[in-house]
């Protein structure tokens, strides 16, 4: 694969980059950095087919074979001030999963970020960084707060989704003005796109919390697919609206087009580029009593074009969650549904399911964090039929969470 | 519009010269002899008692007297502005110290005074003087959750609510315009004014209804931590 090599270099570039700007930045202000390490152990019982980490069709991050103790994730992060406007934010991970996949990046970005003026307040983020869509995943890390398994639409931005490139945001800042609403504008342009798309048609949605490193692989070595490559020469681009009642309710608005030539194919490696555009909602409201409900919505498609073909790959997912918190302790029950369909003959890539979830989060102190999540996948999926199973699962995971984080506070 | 509630007089409850001597003796030396108390009460509108309003008093007969200005302190604690909200005379100087180990940049782009003041953690930036009267709404522009104001007044008698809802004051008698503000309240500045005569009693007391309901408060148990 000669781009890998490739995206290796940019890889260590991106991080070496940021680590030294923020050696740097201490270096030359002395400030302290805002850092935080963290690590997640799971105690599980699963009963889940094959995982996607191990190169099954499963559902989940565990499957039966998981079962005891796991590594959920070990976390470090570190934000470093570049002089008084720029920021560089480096969050790094190392899991213990089956695809083997070594200590990776999830995110890391330079922040350009003004002080706000006349009301208005300007963002500018360059690197590999989240889209702003997902009003789940809100806790450090790009964690849920309410559960340890993400929302079946959020787990695909995890896997396979990821703003390489630059972001701008411009923010109307109503409620420091004597209004009642914030609104706020969002366009990005990104790069290394081209396999976002090749998981949902290959494995359908997911519902874990297993965030794939920026050029990264998903899945075994061997088999796995690497969502991020480069090589039809074509950037993509977001934009998107966001409105904000004071603090309680928030609503957003993206539409998403990765721009990939579908009939663009890697010559050696012999990826073809995945096509894939969608548009998403949502909408959080929270009261002064301790209530969260979240509503998301994705709808889209991925469609691939290898000589004399034209396949297509359309879906969506949407997911209704209601948390209350008590103090410390968090209780959130979530209701999931998705579905992929296709225009190839037999149906293959079709899934369809839906999932409930219920998590009990327990902020012990400001180091120590309990879960206890149940989580239950029903889905059809065509390619189980391939293997001789039924195409239909019932999936059940039952997970202990215990985290330990420390750092600057 | 509800008209503005009448001044409610209440009878003296220690005439003569021992009530006075009383009284002196009560409110000791520095209390002007012709004082007296100044009362304002605010209610929202389900007639519940709101704490935290500041209240604020300007003499309509005699010129103004401005009260002399402070240094005040508006602390960074937890992620979070301490307190929420001062209330100052014109001419103060406000210190910000940042009690949080990490960085704060402070700002305001309200039209009283615009200024921008990146804190780090034991780096002491000089207090910032206030030399406008008005409302300037704080933020940070690190933690975007953060919010505070500072209302600047030339009024020589000022304070907020207490959890009764209550503020008094002892004042010289004669007559008073009397303001009301609080960062949630949805009405209009001039509903908020009154005009009140402290006369012959030794207090003059003033209910203040809303008639339209606060804001929600922030959300104040979110974990700083999170998006906002």
């Amino acid at each position: 694969m000669p781009n890998l090599p490739s995206m290796q270099r940019l890889l260590r570039t991106l991080c070496l980059g940021t680590a030294m700007l923020t050696v740097l930045a201490l270096a030359t202000t002395g400030r302290a950095a805002d850092w935080q390490v963290s690590l997640d152990t799971r105690l599980l019982t699963s009963d889940a087919a094959r995982s996607f980490m191990d190169g099954g069709l499963g559902a989940t991050r565990y499957d039966r074979n998981d079962s005891g103790i796991q590594l959920g994730r070990a976390r470090f992060a570190l934000t470093a001030s570049l002089g008084e406007l720029w920021s560089a934010h480096l969050d790094a991970s190392a899991w213990d999963d089956k695809d083997r996949s070594p200590l990776g990046v999830t995110e890391a970005y330079l922040q350009f970020r003004p002080y706000p003026r006349a009301g208005y307040r300007l963002r500018l983020k360059a690197g590999a960084f989240y889209p702003p869509i997902s009003l789940e995943n809100r806790a450090a890390g790009w964690e849920s707060p309410y559960t340890l398994s993400y929302s079946a639409i959020n787990t695909w931005l995890a896997v396979e989704v990821r703003t390489l490139g630059l972001e701008g945001q411009l923010d109307w800042l109503g409620t420091r003005t004597g209004h009642d609403f914030d609104l706020g504008l969002t366009a990005g342009a990104f790069g290394w796109n081209e396999g976002a798309g090749v998981v949902l048609a290959s494995d359908g949605f997911m519902l874990h919390d297993r965030q794939t490193p920026v050029f990264g692989r998903v899945g075994p070595p061997g088999t796995g697919v690497l969502p991020f490559q480069q090589f039809d020469g074509r950037a993509g681009g977001y934009a998107g609206v966001e409105g904000r009642y004071l603090d309680r309710v928030v609503l957003r608005v993206l539409r998403y087009d990765n721009r990939a030539d579908p009939t663009s194919m890697d010559s050696v490696s012999g990826a073809i580029a995945w096509n894939t555009r969608f548009n998403s909602a949502g909408l959080r409201v929270e009261s002064g009593t301790g209530w969260t409900a979240i509503l998301q919505w994705l709808d889209g498609r991925t469609s691939i074009a290898p000589p004399g073909l034209q396949l297509v790959w359309p879906f969506r997912a949407q997911f209704a969650l209601l948390s209350k918190r008590f103090g410390r302790q968090t209780l959130s029950a979530r209701y999931d549904r998705f579905e992929v369909e296709t225009n190839v003959p037999d149906g293959d890539g079709s899934q369809r399911g839906h999932a409930f979830t219920a998590a009990w989060l327990f902020d012990a102190d400001a180091h120590w964090r309990v879960a206890l999540e149940w989580l239950r996948v029903r889905s059809y999926s065509y390619y189980r039929t391939e293997s001789g199973d039924s195409p239909r699962a019932t999936e059940t995971q039952l997970q202990l969470g215990v985290r330990y984080a420390f750092g600057p506070r | 519009m509800r008209p503005p509630t009448r001044p409610r007089r209440i009878r003296c409850a220690t005439p003569g010269v021992g009530g006075a001597l009383a009284l002196l003796a009560t409110l000791g030396p520095a209390a002007p002899l012709l004082a007296a108390t100044l009362g304002i009460t605010v209610q929202t509108p389900d007639g519940r008692a709101l704490s935290g309003a500041v209240v604020t008093a300007r003499p309509l007969d005699t010129p103004a007297r401005r009260s002399a200005p402070v240094h005040a302190v508006m602390d960074q604690v937890n992620r979070a502005f301490a307190p929420d909200l001062l209330v100052i005379p014109v001419g103060s100087t406000v210190a910000f110290p940042n009690s949080d180990s990490v960085s704060h940049q402070i700002y305001s782009f309200s039209a009283a005074k615009r200024f921008q003041l990146p804190l780090y953690h034991g780096k002491p930036y000089p207090p910032v003087l206030f030399d406008q009267t008005g409302v300037i709404t704080l933020g940070c522009n690190i933690h975007d959750d953060m919010l505070a104001y500072l209302l600047i007044t030339d009024a020589p008698y000022f304070g907020r609510t207490d959890a009764r809802g209550a503020w008094s004051a002892d004042v010289p008698r004669g007559r008073y315009q009397v303001t009301v503000w609080h960062p949630r309240l949805r009405e209009s500045q001039t509903d908020l004014e009154r005009e009140l005569a402290v006369g012959e009693a030794d207090r003059a007391d003033l209910t203040l209804h809303l008639l339209k309901s606060l804001q929600p408060a922030p959300i104040t148990d979110r974990p700083h931590s999170w998006d906002y």
